[in-house]
């Protein structure tokens, strides 16, 4: 799993589809994978009970379990869904690439993703180790010490390189004129707050990705292990 | 090349950051969840600078 990757990808490949994809679908796309299952991966305490999955791996992207939303027929499926139900094929587009870029990202992992579900085969490269099974405190911390870290950097300093679409004029030109949902917000919020959460993901990926490092590293003194399959020192999942 | 302008949205987003990040390492809670970063960044971004404009 990726920890900022998800945040900062739809920046980078609006930036390349300009007016032909709309933004906030694109992100919640990039989310959508992970919504309804990372609480139950971690596990979480409600008064008496502890809820956890036996099997976190398994449960996150297996089958059974949910593994199926992080294949390609999943974002496919509600992308026609969205442009079916709600008649927006730009939105129905945009989530579907937003989840595809989840989907494939995710394939960098010990577990990888199921990405041609019903086939349950899982694509994985192997760079990073899955660690999710290990409670969300190890996870952070086995994560920012491997290649994942490495690749949500990947994406940090191509947003930065490619900083003109983070601009007031950027937003004004691309992304609100790309997207009929931003002149309806704007009946109701200004169009400086509009800029503000346009500009949410982005900040909340790389503050994240920098408080993580500094809490893994500096304040915990976990060892980076930047070998393919790393952190070596930490229990990685396998399919 | 950046403007001055851009330069000091810039600036604001990196003190604005620096919190964050002060924050989140004390209390790592603050970090996981989206909600929380979008309504930190709407605060911090636009409603302070926003208010502070108007009563200045």
């Amino acid at each position: 799993m990726s920890w900022a990757a998800h945040d900062l990808e739809p920046y980078a490949i609006q930036k390349h589809a300009g007016l032909k994809l709309a933004f906030v679908p694109l992100l919640i796309g990039s989310y959508s994978p992970d919504m309804m299952s990372k609480w139950f991966v971690y596990g979480i305490h409600l008064g008496p009970w502890d809820l956890k999955a036996s099997d976190p791996a398994q449960f996150h992207r297996g089958w059974p379990g949910v593994g199926f939303t992080h294949s390609l027929t999943y974002g496919l499926l509600i992308g026609l869904l969205i442009w079916k139900v709600f008649g927006s094929k730009l939105w129905g587009v945009s989530f579907m690439i937003g989840q595809f870029a989840h989907a494939l990202t995710d394939t960098g992992d010990t577990v990888g993703t199921m990405l041609l579900f019903p086939w349950t085969f899982h694509f994985h490269l192997d760079a990073w180790a899955y660690a999710g099974q290990t409670g969300r405190n190890t996870d952070a911390a086995a994560y920012f010490s491997g290649l994942g870290c490495m690749w949500d950097l990947v994406w940090i300093v191509y947003g930065l390189y490619s900083w003109r679409v983070l601009t007031s004029a950027y937003f004004d030109e691309v992304i609100y004129r790309a997207d009929r949902f931003w002149p309806w917000l704007n009946r109701t919020i200004p169009r400086g707050a509009l800029l503000t959460l346009y500009r949410a993901a982005f900040f909340y990926g790389t503050s994240r990705w920098i408080a993580w490092t500094i809490w893994a590293h500096v304040i915990h003194h976990y060892p980076y292990d930047l070998s393919w399959g790393g952190p070596h020192w930490v229990p990685a999942a396998h399919p | 090349m950046p403007t001055r302008s851009d330069l000091r949205v810039f600036g604001g987003y990196c003190v604005a950051a620096a919190i964050y990040i002060a924050i989140g390492v004390t209390w790592i809670d603050f970090l996981f969840s989206f909600w929380v970063g979008l309504a930190y960044v709407v605060l911090t971004c636009w409603a302070v600078p926003t208010l502070v404009r108007r009563f200045t």
